[in-house]
């Protein structure tokens, strides 16, 4: 798939600065992001020291040798990124993002590097070396597309996590990810909304007493119930923002009787470490890993949510037990199940408008589920529409990788990072655009917004929230009077 | 950190983003001089229901409300708040009633 390159006035709105001049002055650094004040002095010296260090620690030793070795920068990936796709700057070919790193690594940590640099004195780490790295790493949405694309099979995604971590290490790290990352593991409330107990606990009686309202049922929030069959972690911004989805997880367990739990101890998915450190990603999962060993539950949980159900999936066995850990499934493949199992029903007349489906990166890439929400929503949406390519080959919605979360980048997002995505849902003609993750939810209405497109996004469980049918022996006597409120539409 | 501009010569700290700091200085004054950078020229009764809501659940619970609670206590559509705070009610409408910026995927 490919897009018109941006025009000069697009390309001056996406890249205009946000920050003050005197910050960039003062913190040495031009970027786009916010930035916590840091140390700068001295910075080439005190990343090279971080890069060994984590050397030391991790096995990335091992990939970084395989890719040195590898790398043939012959741009096939350039075909497959749609950050470049969008700019036409040779500087957002991945595999030029991957070099400005992996140059690094090999001049300094390899040995024929170290002579080779040292006898012509060339290549070594500079400030402006650090500078490109810091701008660069940041432009990449790590949707990791480019990877299917590599005949060396080099993920550039990785290495675009690893420059991310380093940098992370000296201090140059977005500060919305950096802060709301401080509040979940060191914060009064610990998660990354700062929601306290209290005003969980009023949002989610708040939705009980909406849901029966609505249908009549009592659909319920269980908290802190001890040796539930599933925690539950959404992306804890869900709590303020997307009401209909939680409702719809909730009916769906109110229709199936299986016990479920939200921990009032740790109830936040969200894990920023995915995006820029991997000492915040250990330490995040293990909070999810904790929580669940206190409420003595018997399976993690995570709601509709991309990244936090990758960093869950895939590192709660890396950091919590290996192949003892906590099992750990995303709520579409319990919906899913279920479903198939016969015993949840949905009703194929309420949901009418057109509608699509859009892959989370983190979920399709590596392809973990794909067909199971387009199943559950073709059972029950007469008017799907798919857009192509998708599934591991999925375009992302542009604000992956952390980026979403970063607000005075949003003119990058909607006008370089997205625009791909923002052709498809046009292509498309959807009304319903379903995303079932916090980050491309956000994105895609920020999305949808800047370039004008009419279409409304959701999550999945918000239209089985619509369509969920419920046994009668569920709805409340109130049913004549429900039931005369409907004929009367 | 910078410092905001208003009344006759008056000055908060605010962040990056243009949110108060303490908000505990929030008053009226200010509350309409942050509503001018939003875009929002006059406060008129329905900007201050949905910024006196935000703010008292604030002061109670340490945190914004829900987009539904709000929608469904002050009786306004999500659409019709986008009116009143063309930049939402999560960046716009907290910011003009004193609250921290969100931080997470808000």
């Amino acid at each position: 798939m490919k897009t018109r390159k941006i025009t000069s006035e697009e390309r001056e709105k996406a890249f205009k600065q946000p920050r003050k001049p005197e910050v960039i002055e003062k913190q040495k650094l031009d970027v786009r992001y916010h930035i916590e004040d840091f140390e700068v002095e001295d910075r080439p010296r005190r990343f090279l020291e971080a890069f060994a260090a984590i050397l030391k620690h991790t096995n990335y030793r091992l990939a970084l040798d395989h890719y040195i070795r590898m790398s043939a920068k012959c741009s096939r990936c350039a075909t497959n990124c749609q950050v470049y796709q969008a700019t036409g700057d040779l500087r957002d070919i991945p595999c030029y993002r991957s070099e400005l790193l992996l140059s690094v690594y090999r001049r300094h940590f390899t040995l024929g590097g170290m002579l080779k640099g040292r006898a012509l004195g060339t290549g070594h780490l500079t400030d402006e070396k650090i500078q490109e790295m810091a701008d660069s790493f940041w432009d990449c949405t790590a949707c990791r597309r480019c990877a299917m694309e590599c005949p060396s099979g080099i993920d550039h995604g990785l290495i675009t996590h690893l420059g991310r971590f380093i940098l992370s290490e000296i201090g140059i790290a977005p500060r919305a990810l950096v802060v709301s990352t401080r509040e979940q593991l060191e914060g009064a409330t610990g998660n990354t909304s700062a929601i306290p107990v209290p005003a969980l606990v009023d949002t989610l009686e708040f939705l009980e007493e909406d849901m029966f309202e609505e249908k009549s049922v009592e659909i319920k929030f269980p908290m802190d119930v001890e040796g539930a069959d599933y925690v539950f972690f959404p992306a804890v911004s869900d709590f303020l923002m997307e009401a209909e989805t939680l409702m719809g997880i909730a009916a769906v367990f109110t229709a199936t009787g299986d016990s479920w739990t939200t921990g009032t101890g740790y109830f936040d998915g969200i894990n920023y470490g995915l995006f820029y450190s991997d000492r915040m990603l250990e330490r995040v999962v293990k909070k999810v890993d904790a929580e669940t060993r206190r409420l003595k539950g018997k399976n993690i949980l995570i709601g509709e949510c991309g990244h936090a159900s990758r960093s869950a999936k895939y590192f709660i066995p890396t950091y919590c037990g290996g192949d003892d850990a906590y099992p750990v499934i995303n709520i579409m493949e319990y919906t899913h199940r279920v479903w198939k199992e016969g015993r949840l029903k949905l009703d194929p007349n309420v949901v009418t408008e057109k509608v699509a489906y859009h892959d989370p990166c983190n979920i399709a890439r590596q392809r973990w589920i794909i067909e199971k929400p387009r199943e559950l929503l073709k059972a029950f949406c007469k008017n799907y529409v798919e857009m192509t390519p998708y599934g591991d080959e999925n375009i992302c919605c542009g604000g992956g990788g952390g980026t979403v979360s970063i607000d005075e980048i949003r003119p990058y997002r909607t006008t370089i990072g997205g625009k791909l995505k923002a052709d498809q849902i046009r292509k498309s003609g959807c009304e319903i655009l379903v995303a079932p993750c916090a980050n491309c939810k956000k994105q895609l209405r920020e999305l949808v917004e800047d370039q004008g497109i009419d279409c409304e996004v959701v999550g999945l469980h918000d239209l089985i929230y619509k369509a969920i049918i419920f046994d009668e022996s569920m709805v409340e006597k109130k049913e004549e009077e429900s039931v005369n409120i409907e004929d009367k539409e | 950190m910078s410092m905001f501009e208003y009344g006759e010569g008056k000055q908060v700290e605010v962040d990056e983003d243009g949110f108060i700091q303490d908000p505990s200085v929030w008053d009226e004054e200010l509350a309409k001089a942050l509503a001018k950078i939003e875009g929002v020229d006059e406060m008129t009764e329905e900007h201050w229901k949905v910024a006196n809501y935000l703010r008292n659940y604030y002061l109670e619970y340490g945190i914004a409300p829900m987009i539904r609670k709000l929608c469904k206590e002050t009786g306004f559509s999500l659409k019709k708040i986008y009116e009143l705070y063309p930049s939402g009610p999560a960046k716009g409408g907290c910011k003009v009633a004193g609250l921290p910026k969100p931080t997470g995927c808000v």
